[in-house]
């Protein structure tokens, strides 16, 4: 059995307040910065000349860095925060290196496959509480540059980091670029949240991402603190390999175990498990509970690999209303409730891997619960927008245990709901959709007050849903692009909507006017009788401002339309919103 | 649902290692055939058949075999060479359909030769073999369409190994995509009954016209054409109004089988081929469903 070793710096406890600039909290390492006379004169020389021209160059990447940004962001190319990194480490490849060494506070990485966001916007907001000054990547910005653009945007033309003092970095790190990120960052803690499928066609398998892992733990540094999820098999395993600290968190509360559960949702719910065979003898785990895919309480019945004992552990899970969880959680130190303001079994684990590295860090109770509570969630993790007397909610679901967990959410009261689903394939999403097959949406059937179906894969998951025993009839299905054949063989389809203020009844009217058409010259050709047949879904133009209005239309005043998007899905809904003055500019920094 | 309806057609397929082969989304195949053959008023069973588990031929009128990860295939591969392997030639000599996608195409080729470790064998009921050219060459992912039986098939790939063809005949001709190898616009490989192909996405919802071929040959293997005319109660409810008069051997079982209303999974089939500026085919495949 896998013991962690609990960290000093949970035992030591720092009371409350006493975060602040407290030796917990200490500068991490020093700068790689010379003391005058410890070294000869001419080698002090020679270094000064060295350290002289790094600076140089960590000015120019900076300068060329922000120029670009300013010239993107002029051009309404995009976001900036990337292209900023792109440029800045083209001119000086240690750029990342040379101003993360500035950060007072060094930095925590977090990677996963679902929850790196949430969990990085917990831990930061913790952080904060704790009155540090904490900078984070743009969400999604979670390669090198990304993490490099954030760090430029925040320097100087000289090619030091503004106000470093006080100053943490908080990054989440996509999964397969983290052992370039750690070698680079020096990271004091990393945590793991999870590993599911996702984006195969990106990465290969999920066996190739944990081969990197582990190879990747075994270089870290004795003085990273591993943060691992105890009941995700492929992430706890990581713990054996470690050299320095490990703390786990886990789940323990058993009523939530599915097979207890099935007297609600649906019996026997599909569920799709991404690591079931042992990583250490390749037999298949045992579960004595089961909490969503393959997160639960797991041992191996043939060379006795056991989960792994949390440290910090959630005991009860009570859902207070939709979207606000009351989680008793316990620490070595500390045994108390709190309030998560989101959805989701998963957003307990990622509250507990923010909670856990927050302890690694040294951060005591008040400024956790507080960080916790008065979470602001981020765009697409249950935030609520206001349109026209609708509430949406944006749930982003991007890969098949994310999409699950997304329904276990919607559809476990059993209230109908009104939905929006976005499908798209764009490289960000994975170009392979097949994964919407081990997707779970039988539940939803019957609970389904209005459902709207978009994106650039918009037929393939209304067929899904076709499959999953929703009638084409119930579904408005309105795809990216127009379908063209479809034009050719029953008359064009409405045009997708360009401006604002769509005139409702257009689509009722033109489809009335077609019925009309239709029904006057049935007689006259038999390719007439072949046009608008009650057979087929109902396709009322295309694009996702279209299907957007389609959605909020077929929710009543008052109610909640629920926006399940992939990833860029979430992307076009934000920029749609903002388009109409709904939400910040999504490029500005929110730190 | 027994009782009354003795006649009351049943096929039973054979799902091979579902939980180890179930990587691109499988299970959609699975839905769409049993969901074909229900609203026929076929009953269709389904039996998992997993690592250990013997496989008797007469037990079964169809099998499946998908996809997964190498970790998981080389196991998987072992048992069906000793486990399997006798079972399932038998099942193939003697017509039973077969489909299988991805990994389990690869394994019912003579080889894989994985970019690193040692050959997985394979059961070499297709005469071909697949090598995988190197962690460093790029996988052959993206959509796919093929021409089979003088139709488009379409579906995703995404398979590093490249698989060759020695004397067996390619499931279709590329139109657009990499299929077997990227080189020579093979994809796929059949023999006898037994189709295998890179094809996922899921295949069969979107290719509603194959899942209906393969439906149609494990009925016509099972009951035969007079028989199976004799059993459809109501007359025409499962067979296309056929008359026993008219029961020549077909090019296409499918044409055996009531139609279905396909319109949305005709117009996902077009989207994917407009998607690949393929829209003469597109019409012609949504003129299929207009037509039934």
């Amino acid at each position: 059995m896998q013991q962690h070793r609990p960290s000093q710096v949970i035992s030591q406890g720092p009371k409350q307040g006493e975060s602040r600039g407290s030796r917990w909290l200490r500068t991490r390492k020093s700068r790689p910065e010379v003391k005058p006379g410890s070294v000869t004169g001419a080698a002090r020389a020679g270094q000064r000349s060295q350290r002289r021209r790094l600076s140089l160059r960590a000015a120019l990447a900076v300068i060329g860095g922000r120029a670009a940004g300013a010239l993107s962001r002029r051009l309404r190319l995009g976001g900036g925060t990337s292209i900023v990194g792109l440029v800045a480490q083209r001119l000086y490849p240690d750029i990342i290196r040379h101003l993360a060494a500035q950060l007072e506070h060094g930095c925590v990485l977090i990677t996963g496959t679902n929850g790196k966001t949430t969990t990085s916007g917990f831990l930061a907001a913790i952080l904060r509480d704790a009155g540090l000054r904490v900078w984070r990547n743009r969400e999604g910005a979670n390669l090198l540059r990304g993490v490099a653009g954030a760090l430029v945007v925040r320097a100087l033309p000289n090619g030091n980091l503004r106000r470093a003092g006080q100053a943490i970095s908080v990054f989440e790190i996509d999964e397969a670029v983290m052992p370039q990120a750690v070698r680079l960052l020096q990271p004091r803690a990393v945590v793991f949240v999870n590993l599911f499928r996702d984006q195969l066609d990106r990465y290969g398998e999920v066996e190739s991402i944990a081969t990197l892992w582990r190879q990747m733990v075994k270089e870290l540094p004795e003085t990273t603190t591993l943060v691992l999820n105890a009941d995700d098999p492929a992430t706890a395993s990581l713990g054996e390999l470690a050299r320095g600290p490990v703390l786990y968190f886990g789940l323990e509360d058993l009523t939530l175990d599915l097979s207890s559960q099935n007297g609600q949702g649906t019996p026997g719910a599909y569920q799709a498990v991404d690591s079931r065979s042992c990583v250490r003898c390749g037999s298949d785990y045992q579960y004595s509970a089961r909490f969503y895919s393959h997160m639960g309480h797991y041992q191996c019945p043939h060379c006795g690999l056991v989960r792994p004992a949390p440290s910090v552990r959630a005991l009860h899970v009570r859902q207070d209303t939709f979207d606000r969880l009351r989680v008793t959680v316990e620490t070595p130190l500390h045994e108390g409730e709190i309030v998560i303001p989101l959805p989701g079994l998963y957003n307990v684990y990622n509250a507990l891997a923010a909670i856990t590295a927050a302890q690694a860090l040294g951060i005591s109770w008040a400024p956790i619960v507080s960080g916790i509570e008065q979470f602001k969630p981020a765009f697409g993790r249950g935030e609520r927008v206001q349109v026209a007397g609708r509430t949406l909610r944006l749930l982003l679901a991007k890969n098949p245990t994310g999409f699950n967990e997304v329904l276990r959410t919607l559809f476990s009261e059993e209230v109908p709901r009104h939905v929006l689903f976005v499908l798209n394939d764009h490289i960000a999403d994975g170009r392979d959709v097949s994964w919407i097959w081990d997707v779970d949406f039988e539940r939803a059937k019957g609970l389904v007050a209005s459902l709207t179906v978009a994106g650039t894969r918009a037929f393939d998951l209304a067929l899904r849903l076709k499959y999953a025993g929703f009638a084409p009839e119930e579904m408005t299905i309105i795809p990216s692009i127009p379908l063209r054949a479809l034009q050719a063989i029953t008359g064009p389809q409405p045009r997708g909507r360009k401006g604002r203020g769509r005139i409702k009844d257009q689509p009722r009217q033109r489809q009335a006017a077609a019925a009309a058409t239709s029904a006057m010259t049935t007689s006259a050709t038999e390719e007439h009788t072949l046009a608008p047949r009650a057979a087929g879904p109902s396709l009322p133009g295309y694009g996702l401002a279209t299907a957007l209005d389609q959605a909020i239309e077929q929710t009543p005043v008052g109610e909640t339309l629920f926006i399940v998007p992939t990833y860029t899905g979430l992307l076009e809904i934000h920029r749609e919103l903002e388009r109409r003055g709904l939400t910040p500019h999504f490029w500005e920094g929110r730190d | 649902m027994h009782g009354r309806h003795e006649a009351r057609l049943t096929l039973t397929l054979g799902h091979l290692y579902p939980d180890q082969l179930n990587l691109y989304g499988d299970r959609g195949n699975i839905l769409t055939l049993k969901r074909r053959c229900e609203l026929r008023g076929i009953e269709l069973r389904i039996v998992g058949l997993g690592i250990g588990d013997a496989l008797a031929p007469d037990e079964y009128d169809m099998l499946f075999i998908g996809g997964g990860q190498d970790k998981e295939q080389a196991p998987v591969a072992q048992d069906l060479f000793e486990t399997k392997g006798i079972g399932l030639w038998a099942a193939i000599e003697d017509d039973m359909p077969v489909l299988a996608v991805c990994g389990g195409y690869q394994l019912l080729a003579h080889y894989y030769r994985p970019a690193e470790g040692p050959d997985m064998k394979g059961l070499g009921v297709f005469d071909a073999w697949t090598i995988h050219p190197g962690r460093r060459a790029p996988r052959c992912i993206g959509d796919v369409v093929i021409r089979w039986n003088g139709m488009t098939v379409v579906g995703f790939e995404n398979h590093g190994g490249r698989t060759y063809l020695g004397t067996a005949r390619p499931l279709g001709r590329v139109l657009k995509g990499y299929g077997n190898n990227a080189e020579d616009g093979t994809e796929g490989a059949v023999y006898r009954n037994a189709y295998g192909t890179y094809l996922h996405g899921s295949l069969l919802p979107k290719n509603p016209h194959f899942a209906d071929h393969l439906i149609g040959l494990a009925l016509q293997r099972k009951y035969g054409l007079r028989r199976l005319t004799e059993l459809t109660m109501p007359p025409g409810e499962i067979m296309n109004g056929s008359t026993p008069a008219q029961l020549a051997p077909v090019d296409d079982p499918a044409t055996l089988l009531r139609p279905l209303d396909d319109h949305l999974e005709w117009q996902a089939h077009a989207a994917i081929l407009e998607r690949l500026g393929l829209y003469e085919e597109a019409t012609a495949a949504l003129q299929r469903t207009v037509a039934a």
